[in-house]
């Protein structure tokens, strides 16, 4: 599936990837538990575009005769997206600000030399031009952070966190439904880590926004062959939904159902400063 | 309807013939699900298709569940064309949530569907206050079929996009509906 396929460089980076962090991030909300099952969970088939395909050959057929009709329209040149002017404009009115800031601190400079007392009290206004200007690049990196990072698109990552005491995990496998198997394999230092309470990132990218099982199943040598465990998910639309997958309890008789798994949605909002 | 009309759309009216006989008869029951429009779905699935496939657009609309009087169906299925992927994806939405998310499993190079066309309620509207009330009434027919395309119906005008409207009556030939879906104009009219 193309989605897939699209991010297995992703993947494949993210396969390194030994993150030493906390189960869940500082700024991530609720986590919830989620249902690792033994089998498939079957879904009701639902028909679509029944009169498409009933009528399939006519609409076809209307469509090659469109394609012996091409037109001859020239393609025109775009308009520059109006943000991307707007970042430059915020930019100078910040440098030009600054500027402001430089001949204050000229002065500030001066009027220190003099050790003014009633002097003293412009200070405060300095001060209020330099919070006024750190505002400015507040507002600024949100309306950056908002258009870009907050223009997230539905995404998933899972995530593995503790290691089984009973069998050593060679691989891991996720399969995205409708999508290809994803290998990971595990390294001494992933399983190091792991150990340590660490997490190993194992897969990162985008998902369609709807309800979908994710397989996964733990490759090893006392592991029954074919061991999966199925994971129903719905990621939220726009937003990353973070898999955690907890091994620390699973053994070779429980297979990869007996993962302890939970998800989370990662937090969108701005990083203020404030928290 | 004059034989011009009759003989353009031969190819059309034998649509009528193939139509549909596993619908169901009567609305399946919405279970307290509210009725909506064409346009309601429409940003979940483009959010979808783009993962699926980012040069992905839509191609293809029409309702997946029986329509109610006013132009609304519980659930409605968007279908987007990738020409990276040369395939085509449909996404069946109903109650905000994507129900069915499958390739179509066919081959569809369709053009995309113009920005801004009118939703089902107006195309509704510009039929029923037009040629489809009288056969309505006359007939005991109903709203069965309503389909947003690009260029297929409108032939001399390929680069239209265009709502079709289905009406069936018992035992009587259905009403074909076409309406211009930027202003709401009807087009032309056939049985069949």
């Amino acid at each position: 599936m193309g989605h897939l396929s699209g991010c297995r460089a992703i993947m494949g980076l993210a396969a390194l990837a030994v993150l030493v962090a906390g189960p869940v991030p500082a700024r991530a909300q609720e986590t919830e538990p989620v249902t690792v099952e033994r089998l498939r969970p079957k879904h009701e088939k639902h028909a679509t575009l029944r009169f498409l395909r009933e009528n399939r050959d006519f609409i076809r057929a209307r469509y090659d005769l469109l394609r012996q009709r091409a037109g001859g329209e020239r393609g025109e040149a775009g308009e520059i997206d109006p943000r991307f002017l707007a970042y430059q404009e915020m930019l100078q009115d910040l440098f030009s600000a600054q500027g402001s800031v430089a001949t204050q601190n000229d002065s500030l400079a001066r009027r220190q030399l003099l050790a003014s007392i009633t002097e003293l009290g412009s200070l405060e206004d300095q001060l209020d031009v330099m919070d006024s200007l750190l505002a400015d690049q507040r507002t600024r990196l949100g309306v950056l952070q908002a258009d870009f990072t907050g223009r997230q698109r539905t995404a998933l990552i899972v995530v593995l966190s503790g290691y089984p005491s009973k069998a050593g995990v060679d691989r891991v496998t996720v399969t995205l439904e409708d999508g290809d198997t994803l290998t990971v394999p595990l390294t001494d230092p992933h399983r190091a880590s792991l150990r340590k309470g660490g997490v190993v990132q194992i897969f990162h990218g985008f998902v369609e926004p709807r309800e979908q099982v994710v397989e996964v199943a733990i490759i090893g040598e006392r592991w029954p062959r074919g061991t999966k465990g199925f994971v129903t998910l719905d990621p939220a639309r726009d937003r990353l939904t973070l898999l955690r997958l907890d091994l620390s309890s699973v053994g070779p008789e429980g297979g990869a159902a007996s993962i302890q798994a939970s998800k989370w949605l990662h937090d969108p909002r701005p990083y203020t400063g404030d928290d | 309807m004059n034989d011009t009309i009759r003989r353009r759309h031969g190819g059309a009216a034998s649509l009528a013939l193939l139509l549909l006989l596993a619908w169901p008869a009567a609305p399946a029951s919405s279970e307290g699900r509210v009725p909506v429009h064409a346009r309601a779905g429409l940003d979940l699935s483009r959010a979808a298709a783009t993962i699926w496939a980012p040069d992905a657009y839509l191609v293809y609309l029409e309702n997946d569940e029986p329509l109610d009087s006013h132009g609304a169906a519980i659930r409605w299925g968007y279908l987007y064309y990738s020409p990276t992927l040369r395939k085509a994806r449909v996404y069946s939405v109903r109650d905000g949530k994507i129900l069915v998310a499958e390739d179509l499993g066919m081959k569809f190079e369709a053009p995309p569907i113009a920005d801004g066309w009118i939703d089902s309620e107006a195309a509704y509207k510009a039929a029923d206050e037009g040629p489809a009330r009288e056969f309505v009434f006359a007939h005991d027919a109903r709203l069965h079929t309503m389909l947003l395309l690009r260029g297929a119906i409108q032939e001399n005008q390929p680069d239209r996009t265009t709502w079709m409207l289905v009406y069936t009556a018992p035992n009587f030939p259905s009403l074909f509906v076409v309406i211009d879906a930027a202003d709401g104009t009807v087009l032309r009219t056939w049985r069949g």
